[in-house]
């Protein structure tokens, strides 16, 4: 797949380019920071190796730039002559109200669910019925799950986690290469990081 | 399926058909990690849904958890020394 192996450089430049920018500003970081900064930046390299083709990805890079602190990394990283930057921030909602929807739904469909079987509908209506609630449920769930998904209709959502899925991957794989190539050179030359 | 709701809410100019809701899950289902070659065609929308859900979750996480190996690893390499040009020599 040459899509995915030209994603997978992309987001490396990016991500390296992101981690100089981040290690050379603080030397003394403890672990937990660093941590954030790893993965802020491996998020911010992913997104914008799509280069706003993708509306999981310029909503990741909103919320990103919500932060004050982030912001910097995130022009830095990004460039002049980014296309993120004309994209207006897309108000997420906050979840916990969607959880609480999804459980009342639930609730709700279930004894709806009892409701009916005591009226003794034909069970295909029923099922049908049960379906789309689970479907309905388990879209909202994705919804959460993939960045922006709360605005997006049931078609794109779709498409966006099939991307979303895919560039993860990438993600993956290049943060696994580069911990697995750390801990060889870790244990060859212990001596040489003093 | 809830097609007669996507229809519903997308604006004349695309309809969204049954057939490319159909192929979008299966496109999904084909994602998945599992038995690739074993997968019916009768897997309900609601299950893919579902493992995709667990799909992204456990994604999520395993950046996460690498994130913090690599966070310990790299503590201790400072970003200009000639080891860490070494590292990004490795994976680029």
């Amino acid at each position: 797949m040459h899509t995915s192996s030209k994603l997978t450089k992309e987001f490396t430049k990016k991500w390296v380019k992101g981690l100089q920018i981040c290690c050379s500003s603080k030397k003394n970081m403890d672990v937990l920071e660093r941590k954030k900064k790893i993965k802020l930046c491996a998020d911010i390299a992913l997104a914008s190796a799509k280069n706003a083709t993708t509306s999981w990805s310029i909503a990741l890079i909103s919320e990103a730039k919500k932060d004050g602190e982030n912001k910097i990394l995130v022009d830095n990283l990004l460039g002049p002559k980014s296309p993120f930057k004309q994209q207006k921030t897309i108000p997420l909602m906050s979840t916990c109200h969607k959880r609480v929807r999804s459980k009342k739904i639930l609730k709700r469909s279930c004894s709806v669910g009892q409701r009916m079987k005591k009226m003794g509908p034909p069970k295909s209506n029923l099922a049908t019925y049960i379906a789309k609630r689970l479907v309905k449920k388990r879209t909202q769930v994705l919804q959460r799950l993939v960045p922006g998904g709360e605005s997006m209709d049931e078609f794109s959502l779709i498409k966006e986690a099939l991307d979303y899925i895919l560039s993860l991957r990438v993600q993956v794989d290049v943060m696994r290469s580069l911990a697995n190539a750390a801990e060889v050179s870790n244990q060859t030359d212990p001596n040489v990081f003093d | 399926m809830s097609s007669r709701r996507s229809r519903q809410s997308s604006s004349g100019a695309s309809r969204i058909t049954d057939d490319q809701i159909i192929q979008l899950i299966s496109k999904l289902q084909q994602l998945l990690p599992g038995t690739r070659i074993q997968r019916s065609n009768k897997s309900s929308a609601s299950k893919v849904l579902q493992e995709t859900c667990t799909y992204v979750r456990s994604l999520h996480r395993e950046v996460d958890d690498l994130s913090d190996r690599l966070s310990q690893l790299l503590s201790t390499i400072d970003a200009d020394s000639p080891e860490a040009s070494i590292i990004r020599s490795l994976i680029m």
